[in-house]
């Protein structure tokens, strides 16, 4: 029996890789406390309702900026919005394809930016609303309405693609947005 | 307390302060540039010295939430590398654990239970997880103290812990 072999594993025989730092996962929690407050529990022609719409749009903000020169695997140019790479993604797991992604894979950065992309939609919208210009204006409301559907979809197969990785790769995804850490089984190729 | 004990939990901490704190002050920063722009759109102007200030404390807020999150960015590298250097010092460790074990000529077997000897399991642990008999295990214990030259537990690991501690003194 060789000792490296078993070296930096302890008993688990997985190795556990920091990638989501701390920033990261205050912000992806704190969006979606506002996403669900917004959704379900404040009420929307309420005062609160704009202030927990403002601060979803400022985390956003701080991600977005913590994306241009922030930790490794948190930055932008670490999970780029790639449409084709996506789709070879989508074809590298028809073939039984179970590559681990440190970062974003490129079908879930996709879904990251459409989430943010909705939210600062609604944000948009919603702040037209309170607005002399836009108040009571038809299209407005119905487009912040459209946008909050679309963002509830999308969130489902967020958490539905996050449970699938989980599974497909043996990467428990959940716990690494908690503890930070991804746990790598040994027998798969990371990028 | 733990944390004490373990630079590496210490950091760890501290990352997660720093980040709660950036939080705060950029969500702070997003709402005096607003109240800023908000007065500016309604009718205040910018020689109003109210306004200077708090268009002054809005700038200094942003370069603050930079600033911090250009620390915690290192923080988090030094980590990061310090965590390499640990799997590369473990790495090393358990090659000079087989480099040593090739030196002994130990069997297959007699590598096993050095190993978890090095471990520090007890023999009664590492016949269970063998499912063999104690004796056996305490035979092949003594062959290889035997093949090691040494007396019994306690000098096969100052052996390694002489190796780990020379480092630096050639
Ligand atoms: C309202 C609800 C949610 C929203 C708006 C949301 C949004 C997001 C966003 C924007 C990211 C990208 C994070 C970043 O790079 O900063 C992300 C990642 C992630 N989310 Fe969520 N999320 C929500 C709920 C959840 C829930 C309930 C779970 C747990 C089941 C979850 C698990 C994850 C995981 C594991 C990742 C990282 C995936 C990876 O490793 O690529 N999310 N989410």
């Amino acid at each position: 029996m060789s000792v490296s072999s078993t070296s930096d594993c302890g008993r688990s025989g997985a190795r556990s890789v920091a990638v989501w730092d701390p920033l990261v996962r205050l912000i992806h929690w704190g969006l979606a406390l506002t996403i669900v407050l917004n959704g379900a529990v404040v009420d929307e022609e309420s005062a609160l309702h704009e202030w927990v719409g403002y601060v979803a749009l400022g985390l956003i903000g701080v991600r977005l900026t913590w994306g241009l020169f922030g930790s490794r695997h948190a930055r932008l140019s670490a999970f780029p919005p790639n449409p084709a790479a996506a789709l070879r993604h989508l074809v590298a797991l028809s073939r039984g394809d179970t590559t681990v992604h440190l970062s974003h894979n490129p079908l879930g950065a996709l879904m990251v930016y459409n989430i943010w992309a909705t939210v600062l939609f609604l944000g948009a919208t919603g702040y037209m609303m309170g607005t002399m210009q836009f108040f009571g204006v038809d299209w407005v409301e119905e487009a912040h309405e459209i946008a909050f559907n679309w963002l509830l979809v999308s969130i489902v197969l967020h958490i539905g693609g996050v449970l699938f990785d989980s599974w497909w790769t043996g990467v428990p995804l959940v716990r690494s947005m908690i503890d930070g850490r991804k746990r790598v089984p040994r027998d798969r190729s990371v990028e | 307390m733990i944390a004490r004990y373990f630079p590496a939990m210490k950091r760890e901490r501290r990352a997660i302060t720093l980040a709660a704190i950036i939080l705060l002050q950029a969500l702070c920063a997003i709402f005096f540039v607003g109240d800023v722009i908000f007065d500016l759109s309604h009718g205040d102007h910018l020689d109003d010295l109210h306004l200077i200030l708090e268009a002054v404390a809005a700038l200094a807020l942003c370069a603050g939430v930079i600033y911090l999150m250009r620390e915690l960015r290192d923080l988090l590298n030094r980590m990061a590398a310090m965590e390499l250097g640990i799997r590369a010092a473990r790495g090393e460790m358990a090659d000079l654990i087989d480099a040593f074990f090739d030196q002994w000529r130990l069997t297959p077997s007699e590598r096993e239970i050095a190993l978890m000897v090095l471990k520090g399991i007890d023999n009664d642990s590492i016949a269970k997880m063998r499912g063999t008999a104690q004796g056996t295990v305490r035979a092949q214990c003594t062959r290889i103290y035997a093949k090691a030259q040494v007396d019994g537990r306690p000098q096969l690991l100052s052996i390694f812990m002489e190796e780990l501690l020379n480092v630096g003194e050639g």
